[in-house]
């Protein structure tokens, strides 16, 4: 499994992918969300002005937080969507699969290793989102609020980046499937499409990929404990389903 | 008597009405290099994938050191070094970093990859290639890094499809000797190739596969293989087509 991980890291580290997906994760997102705060806080009557009022979920660090909490539920789910594809469909968009076969390490610790590594990485991207927030707002005085605000608008953040990042997990499954990062990415993009119509409908946290997007939005639509805990059983399935997929399949379709 | 260590018995494969391998029977003992030919399309490298677990028979053996290749220990393939439809050849990696990788995952351990490293790159001639990333090498250069890959932990079984595909002149003629002092060394060797002339030069045996059956074999002290291939092919044709 070391091994493994070590050359799954290696891999991650060395790609443009990885590099520039990581910085765009890091830095657009919360500059998005002080932009839009920026914007809010304005006041106005502009059609951007308007949306971004709209999102507004409170004043100061709250509300700051709270549309970088919102953008972060979709972005980051999309961002790392499109890593987990690029992580297990490059191998057949780049024809590296076959030479995954007859090794001692075998494909499905192969498959682990490559969680792991995703694992590793949304922990630092969500680290460095958060941190970048807070830096953000320190900087540009967003705003008189207690110390526990603060805090808990960050602790929020992180909770809600992580369950946007074990969402976007299962990618890896269709990329397997779909022998390519193209189909999987293609998948995300409909999730987010069919998530937004869904939970218009009504269904509220029941879909897990509605999940964040509702923490973010807080009040009424706040999802259950039961609905949260939808998010994990999702990724955990999703990562079932790929390594077994990647125990059985053969080299090519 | 123990099992050759490649071993492949009435193996049959399908991939939807096209019939792949019908019935294939054939074995490489220690310290041989059996060389398979045929035309595109007629076998080779799917009995090759399925040797070394790439893909499942519908029916038939087959054997690598005498474990069935679909479910054989984890540990056993550590003895195996393959180059089969693709390379081991990470685009983003360099050339040091693609080796030392596929010497880890061949379960090499850490201590020794930098030799068995240093050592690749002086036999495979990649010294000035190697601190580039393998997107940047010409294709030759990306077969001797692939060929590389395959034989860095210095396995016992090798199973190597085309190898010389894109090689120039020197790289077709190091990796005859590179086969010839592998097998002299004891490993049993499987490869494919269309270049007869090459095969014939280095093969203890040829054996001839066409429209998924193998039909014959060559001899390899004979002089012109081509003729007694094509004569061979040419006559299964005529026999399944009912040509005159």
């Amino acid at each position: 499994m070391r091994a493994a991980v070590r050359a799954e890291w290696l891999k991650v580290r060395r790609s443009s992918v990885g590099i520039t997906i990581s910085l765009l994760l890091t830095f657009a997102l919360p500059l998005m969300g002080f932009g839009m705060y920026r914007v809010a806080e304005r006041g106005g009557t502009s059609p951007l002005a308007l949306k971004a009022s709209a999102f507004l979920v409170g004043e100061g660090w709250v509300g700051y937080v709270g549309l970088v909490a919102q953008i972060v539920a979709v972005a980051l789910f999309l961002g790392v969507g499109i890593m987990t594809s690029w992580v297990f469909g490059r191998e057949h968009a780049d024809r590296t699969f076959p030479a995954l076969f007859g090794l001692p390490t075998s494909r499905p610790t192969i498959a682990r290793a490559k969680f792991v590594v995703l694992g590793w990485w949304v922990l630092l991207i969500v680290a460095l989102i958060v941190a970048v927030t807070a830096l953000l707002g320190f900087v540009a005085e967003v705003g008189p609020s207690h110390f526990g605000d603060i805090a808990a608008s960050l602790g929020k953040l992180s909770a809600i980046a992580v369950l946007a990042a074990l969402l976007a997990l299962p990618s890896g499954y269709v990329a397997s499937v779909g022998r390519g990062y193209l189909p999987a990415i293609g998948a995300l993009i409909v999730v987010i499409a069919v998530t937004q119509i869904v939970v218009l409908l009504g269904t509220g946290g029941w879909i897990p990929f509605a999940v964040p997007g509702l923490l973010a939005a807080g009040g009424d639509l706040a999802p259950t404990d039961v609905q949260i805990a939808l998010v994990p059983i999702t990724a955990s399935l999703g990562i079932w389903l790929t390594v077994r997929w990647w125990r059985n399949a053969e080299s090519n379709s | 008597m123990s099992a050759p260590p490649i071993l492949a018995r009435d193996l049959v494969r399908r991939f939807g009405d096209e019939l792949a391998l019908d019935g294939v029977t054939i074995d490489v003992v220690a310290g041989e290099i059996h060389a398979i030919v045929g035309l595109n399309g007629a076998g080779k490298t799917t009995l090759m994938r399925i040797l070394v677990g790439m893909a499942r028979a519908d029916s038939g053996v087959s054997m690598i050191l005498g474990h069935d290749s679909g479910s054989a220990p984890a540990a056993l393939w550590s003895e195996v070094g393959h180059s089969i439809e693709s390379q081991f050849a990470y685009p983003e990696l360099t050339v040091v970093e693609n080796l030392s990788t596929a010497a880890e995952l061949h379960g090499v351990p850490r201590s020794e990859v930098s030799d068995l490293v240093s050592n690749a790159i002086e036999k495979f001639e990649l010294d000035h290639w190697k601190d580039r990333r393998s997107r940047t090498l010409s294709l030759g250069n990306r077969q001797r890094l692939g060929l590389a890959a395959a034989v860095i932990h210095d396995p016992s079984v090798l199973v190597l499809d085309e190898p010389t595909n894109a090689l120039d002149p020197s790289g077709v003629v190091f990796v005859r000797a590179l086969l010839t002092d592998a097998a002299r060394r004891g490993s049993a060797i499987l490869v494919s190739s269309h270049h007869l002339d090459q095969v014939a030069r280095i093969a203890d045996r040829i054996t001839v596969l066409h429209r998924a059956r193998i039909i014959g074999s060559l001899d390899p002290r004979e002089s012109d293989p081509e003729k007694q291939f094509f004569d061979m092919v040419y006559g299964v044709d005529r026999t399944l087509d009912g040509g005159g």
